[in-house]
């Protein structure tokens, strides 16, 4: 097994002015799993294939291990790739699927047969070895395909997206096979994918890109409880985090935040940090979760400086709790995820208190998180 | 030149004690753990000595050893790798091709000088390859993208297909990174046989080879490259028309099909009407559609709207395959259609929309 480590990475197609990959440094461990998050148009994949050797580095060094394979072919990095595609091969059964590629490196028959079968064992394929892709269903192909990268044995193993073109319930179940097996493998795995639950519920690491660029990378908890911007804080969480534009002042000794229909005041602590940075009397963006918006009474109670009443766009009720889509707080729509069991119905009024140590406040200019940089 | 005056040559000029030696490749690979493949020809630092690869298979090379190359500098030492890398196809490259090669090669200049021509020639007897072009055989081109490969790729390559095909393949160079295979029949009644109770067409099958190859070929040898293929064809009959037909697949695949890398002519047709549209016609069509809203280029409708289209404006297996809720989609159908004025649940508004994403894409609206 081996780390990979990528310094100052770029990528410009030729003909083309702007880097789709633009200086990336990042160092992942042996053993870990990160995976790298983003839209579509980020720069995660094409990271990936330049880590995969399918696409030229056009500046930069790569490492896996403390080798330097930047002209190193795809088939001597010692990687193994599990694409969206999974492209089985079609006149092959699934044995032989999963033995070409070792065949190929002139591994003895008994070899073969012994990695395919244990490999086997392991995604509960067994039974499918004579079967011909066609016969297969989409978790069983995209087995094999796993299948095919894990009896390589490789030192990393590169999966983009490979999930994606299965049906949400089986995505679920493959999610959390990837990631028992990877953890069994103890093989260093980087894993692209535009979703981020799968991010969030499968990475040691992630690493969060936009235009090419990072944004944070950092563990699932780090980057949701500190995102470094409004992108960060937006792209994970679902539903999304809420943002409502207002001025900050200071009045009696304390900081508060006012947008239309909230004047709240900010913890202390965090009404230190903004005093501090000089933002008091700015313009900036409040970010809250919505899981951060509390009608309970108790919380109500408790926080008085916190308050704002809203109208009851939609409730929606997913059974174990709901989301309710507010009018009134700042200018959009904000998202509160409540108790299922609250009752709340849609066209009705509304309280709710902030929690005000959750809150995140960002500069409305740079879009920097100002409790994070 | 001959080896041995170039060699003399570059002694002189460079005044450097540079030998030309045999190695196996276990020999090789012992000298550093740290292999350093330049961009031109592999070269292994170690105990003084700097050792570069020039030629050969895996288990013969010759190499360049370079004693005290601490009297040249880097940039001397990347001009000998660049002249070794240049050197190659004149000291291995044709001159030492397999008969059956120069037979390839010899019939891949044919296809290409006939490519040129506004009626295809017979192709000469003596380019049959033995008869091998009178049977049925499927068609694919390749055209390699990038490779950190600096070896000749022929015969690795045709081993390589071999392997994927089990059996007999014709690989025939057309132009630098440029080949057309032509497989046995095989693979497609083999993917069609033990397949389960669905019957699957001639081009489902034709497709799921493609993307198999594609992958196998990516993975294993040669990094990012496209690849077209067609229905089969007796080779002798229309060799040069398949290679045409699997080009311009090609070429329209790379512009409207980004991010795709098998192309299939028969999932091109729109396509190529469209691009025989005049490009200032294209413009002004796509200009104006984007005059009233550019709505449709939104990050989350694109893929919506390529969802929807791909799986034949199926509500429900859109919402399915986004992993969102139905009246989600549908609640962004008609956001777009209040934007745009275009609703794509509609046949006529639907073509509408895919005729402007598919102008879109080759219009180069800033």
């Amino acid at each position: 097994m081996a780390g990979v480590r990528l310094e100052h990475i770029f990528k410009k197609y030729p003909g083309s002015d702007i880097a789709s990959v633009k200086d990336i440094n990042l160092d992942i461990k042996d053993k870990e799993f990160l995976v790298l998050v983003g839209p579509s148009g980020c720069g995660k994949s094409t990271t990936l294939r330049m880590i995969a050797g399918l696409e030229e580095i056009s500046e930069g060094k790569l490492f896996i291990g403390d080798r330097l394979v930047n002209d190193v072919a795809p088939k001597d990095r010692d990687i193994a790739m599990v694409f969206q595609s999974y492209a089985l091969y079609p006149h092959m059964n699934v044995y032989q699927n999963m033995a070409f590629g070792l065949k190929l490196r002139k591994f003895k028959k008994a070899d073969i047969d012994k990695r395919v079968r244990e490999a086997a064992k392991i995604l509960d394929i067994e039974h499918l070895l004579d079967r011909k892709p066609k016969a297969l269903s989409g978790g069983q192909r995209q087995r094999v395909a796993l299948g095919r990268a894990i009896v390589r044995e490789p030192q990393v193993f590169l999966m983009d997206e490979p999930l994606s073109n299965l049906d949400a319930k089986l995505r679920g179940q493959m999610r959390a096979e990837i990631s028992k097996l990877t953890k069994r493998l103890e093989t260093t795995t980087i894993y692209v994918t535009h979703d981020q639950i799968e991010a969030m519920t499968m990475g040691d690491r992630i690493v969060v890109m936009k235009d090419g660029l990072i944004q944070q990378n950092a563990t699932p908890e780090e980057l949701y409880n500190h995102p470094v911007n409004i992108f960060v804080a937006g792209f994970i969480g679902a539903p999304a985090m809420n943002f409502i534009t207002g001025m900050l002042s200071e009045a009696s000794g304390s900081v508060r935040f006012k947008a239309p229909g909230v004047d709240v005041i900010l913890a202390e602590g965090k009404a230190k940090a903004l005093r501090e940075k000089g933002f008091v009397g700015k313009e900036v963006i409040l970010g809250i979760r919505p899981e951060d918006l509390h009608e309970e009474p108790v919380f109500l109670e408790a926080s008085p400086n916190s308050i704002v009443t809203a109208t009851i766009e939609v409730a929606e009720n997913l059974g174990h709790e709901m989301y309710l889509y507010l009018n009134g707080i700042g200018n959009d729509t904000v998202i509160a995820r409540v108790d299922g069991r609250s009752g709340m119905r849609d066209g009705t009024n509304v309280k709710l208190a902030l929690d005000m140590n959750k809150i995140h406040v960002f500069d409305k200019e740079t879009e920097l998180n100002l409790f994070e940089n | 030149m001959a080896s041995g005056e170039w060699l003399d040559e570059m002694r002189r000029i460079l005044g450097a004690d540079i030998q030309e030696l045999p190695y196996t490749s276990a020999q090789w690979q012992e000298l550093h753990p740290l292999l350093e493949r330049g961009r031109h020809a592999a070269r292994i630092h170690a105990d003084g000595t700097v050792y570069m690869k020039m030629s050969g298979e895996s288990d013969r090379m010759e190499c360049l050893e370079i004693r005290r190359p601490e009297r040249l500098s880097d940039t001397e030492l990347n001009l000998i790798s660049l002249l070794l890398s240049n050197l190659k196809p004149d000291r291995s490259g044709h001159s030492a091709a397999t008969g059956a090669e120069k037979q390839a090669l010899a019939l891949g200049a044919w296809v290409m000088e006939q490519l040129d021509r506004p009626q295809a020639e017979m192709i000469p007897e003596g380019l049959t390859l033995g008869g091998r072009l009178y049977a049925d055989m499927i068609p694919f081109l390749l055209i390699r993208e990038y490779s950190g490969l600096t070896e000749e790729p022929y015969t690795e390559l045709e081993k390589l297909l071999r392997s994927f095909f089990e059996e007999e393949v014709l690989l025939i160079p057309l132009q630098r990174n440029e080949w057309l295979i032509l497989s046995p029949m095989s693979p497609l009644s083999d993917s069609r046989l033990d397949g389960g109770d669905d019957e699957e067409s001639e081009e489902e099958s034709l497709r799921s080879i493609g993307l198999g190859l594609h992958e196998m070929l990516a993975s294993e040898w040669l990094g990012e490259c496209h690849l077209a293929l067609s229905f089969p064809i007796q080779p002798s009959k229309s060799i040069v028309e398949s290679v045409a037909q699997l080009r311009e697949t090609i070429q329209l695949g790379r512009r409207f099909q980004v991010g795709s890398n098998v192309h299939l002519p028969w999932q091109l047709h729109l396509e190529r009407l469209l691009s025989a549209i005049p490009e200032s016609d294209r413009a002004r069509f796509v200009e104006q559609a984007f005059s009233r809203s550019d709505y449709y280029v939104e990050p989350e409708i694109l893929t919506t709207l390529e969802t929807f289209f791909v799986l034949d404006c199926n509500v429900s297996e859109t919402a399915k395959k986004l992993y969102i809720h139905r009246n989600t989609l549908l609640y962004r159908l008609d956001k777009l259609k209040q934007e745009t004025g275009l609703d794509v649940r509609l046949f006529r508004d639907a073509v509408m929309v895919k005729i402007i994403l598919l102008l879109y894409k080759v219009t180069k609206r800033p």
